[in-house]
């Protein structure tokens, strides 16, 4: 009998400490958009890469919330002493509603030590370390007023802060908001976990998206602020571009960029770093190691914890449809300006750039690029714009660092 | 935040931001350009060099052709000292002339470099590139 008893109380205790007993309804409405994300990911392969690691991430803190528990416990002051015999301990205390409690370190959960990485601005820069090892900037070097346009389709942050700072969100929570225009995953979660790191899941998830969406966001947006004449211009052959000037250039870059804005070092140095790697030519293993293993672990440990970010409470807030709204607004008034320098530039130099290859300033490398390619081929079956295409891209990558350091230097 | 406060943070960074990311790539685009520049008149002045060096060397090839007369499937044999061509790569050339003219009797004169605007792998990995397109 009291081993049925026994059994009893413990499936009773089992049930009592299961999700089913303490998830609020958020939790439950959150496993079914990660469930969707999974689906945009796995059939509609809208970067997975990044957004599987986010909804499965998004999926189990819905599903286990203490995955992501910090490692203190709060334990009232008064318990802590009875239970110790009346001993005060060193630890520091925080007073919430009126009643003392102890910080009593304790074993946090499984993404909340993985999670310190996005915390403590580690695994951004990593990543761009794996980005700079597989970029090649030979055709920024080839023709360096594409920075013009990378610099360009970077507007589109600033004009994305002011709406955002005009929807509500303090400027700390806007910076973070117009960073999502600058198209570019590693810089949008390093400006968010140091601005507003209670607004990084939806920042992240629109981020990632509207990097997928790149293809059809895009060209109704060129088509519509160029002539036809202008997409069929055929650019000249980029010069070729050597050894030496390729080593040069990220030494240059980093050197110019961390002096000014230092702020924005971290990510352009690492970015830099990586492509000295490629372009040395010294470093073979570090620099197969860089773009390989670093960036998949790296993906994994930042695409899980981020999407783990993503509770209930924090999602399904009017903030995040209005963050997603902004993110699009943010892209589509970064391609605007992209492609209005690119005309600029035409005018400027009577004729020779195509302002198809402006949009590509938004820095989601190759698809931008690829994107200006086929608008472009669209209007001249001959016209090869993807290399001239990859230079503003890759430009846009710097660019978008750049706006990040502006950011984080003045708001945080 | 009131009103007047938004207009004015909104503006400063709008306004700083544009200015400053303009500014710094602008100033690398000059960077880039002026040792684009110093790099690309220096590695001339190599590819000077080098191109006479290789004018003299097809040369030679002429002159070793003209007394080798007799040679089927001529593999011209160059004293691998003279700057620019070696044994190897005049080999090579002759083994392809060979398979796509034939049938020996194949008589290699003279190998001069061709200049090329757009290098053959630049070509294949620009389609490579577009042909999902």
């Amino acid at each position: 009998m009291e081993i049925l008893q026994g059994f009893l109380d413990a499936i009773v205790g089992l049930y009592e400490s299961s999700g089913l007993c303490y998830l609020p309804w958020q939790n439950y409405v959150m496993i079914l958009i990660s469930i969707f994300l999974l689906f945009l990911a796995i059939k509609k392969q809208y970067e997975p890469m990044l957004l599987l690691p986010i909804a499965f991430g998004m999926l189990l803190v819905n599903l286990y919330p203490s995955i992501m528990a910090a490692a203190t416990d709060l334990v009232p002051v008064s318990d802590y002493l009875a239970s110790h015999g009346g001993e005060a301990a060193n630890y520091a205390v925080t007073t919430l509603q009126g009643v003392d409690y102890y910080n009593v370190p304790t074993t946090g959960g499984l993404f909340y030590y993985l999670y310190q990485g996005v915390k403590l601005g580690i695994y951004p820069p990593l990543i761009f370390l794996g980005v700079g090892a597989m970029t090649d900037f030979g055709p920024l070097i080839a023709n360096p007023k594409s920075f013009i346009l990378g610099a360009a389709a970077q507007i589109g942050i600033f004009i994305t802060f002011i709406g955002a700072i005009f929807l509500g969100f303090t400027a700390a929570q806007a910076g973070a908001i117009g960073i999502i225009g600058g198209a570019d995953g590693p810089t949008a979660i390093f400006v968010t976990s140091k601005l507003a790191p209670e607004l990084l899941g939806p920042i992240a998830v629109a981020a990632y998206s509207y990097m997928a969406l790149v293809p059809i966001i895009q060209p109704p947006i060129m088509k519509a602020l160029t002539t036809k004449k202008e997409r069929a211009i055929v650019m000249t052959q980029l010069r070729p571009v050597s050894k030496l000037e390729k080593i040069i250039f990220p030494v240059l870059v980093v050197i110019v960029v961390a002096i000014f804005l230092p702020d924005a070092a971290p990510l352009v140095g690492m970015l830099m770093l990586g492509n000295l790697f490629r372009e040395s030519g010294v470093v073979d293993r570090l620099f197969k190691t860089a773009q390989n293993e670093l960036m998949n672990i790296i993906t994994i440990f930042l695409g899980t914890t981020v999407g783990a970010t993503a509770t209930g409470t924090v999602f399904l807030d009017i903030n995040t449809m209005k963050i997603i709204v902004l993110g699009l607004i943010a892209f589509c008034i970064g391609t605007a300006f992209g492609v209005l320098f690119g005309k600029l530039m035409c005018v400027a130099t009577k004729g020779k750039v195509n302002p198809l290859i402006g949009s590509a300033g938004v820095s989601a490398v190759p698809m931008a690029a690829r994107v200006s390619q086929k608008v472009g081929q669209s209007e001249n079956p001959t016209n090869f714009l993807l290399m001239h295409a990859m230079g503003p891209n890759v430009a846009g990558v710097i660019g978008s660092a750049v706006a990040a350091g502006v950011l984080l230097s003045v708001l945080g | 935040m009131d009103f007047a406060q938004r207009v004015t943070t909104s503006l400063t960074v709008l306004i700083t931001g544009f200015v400053v990311v303009f500014v710094v790539l602008i100033l690398l685009i000059l960077l880039i350009m002026a040792y684009g520049a110093i790099v690309s008149r220096a590695q001339k002045a190599s590819a000077d060099r080098k191109a006479r060096k290789e004018a003299l060397a097809a040369a030679e090839l002429e002159t070793d052709n003209a007394e080798s007369a007799e040679e089927a499937a001529a593999a011209v044999v160059t004293p691998a000292a003279q700057g620019g061509l070696s044994d190897e790569v005049v080999a090579v050339i002759a083994a392809a002339v060979d398979a796509m003219y034939g049938e020996g009797a194949v008589k290699v004169k003279s190998i001069k470099k061709v200049p090329q605007s757009r290098p053959v792998w630049s070509t294949a990995g620009i389609l490579d590139n577009t042909r999902p397109f």
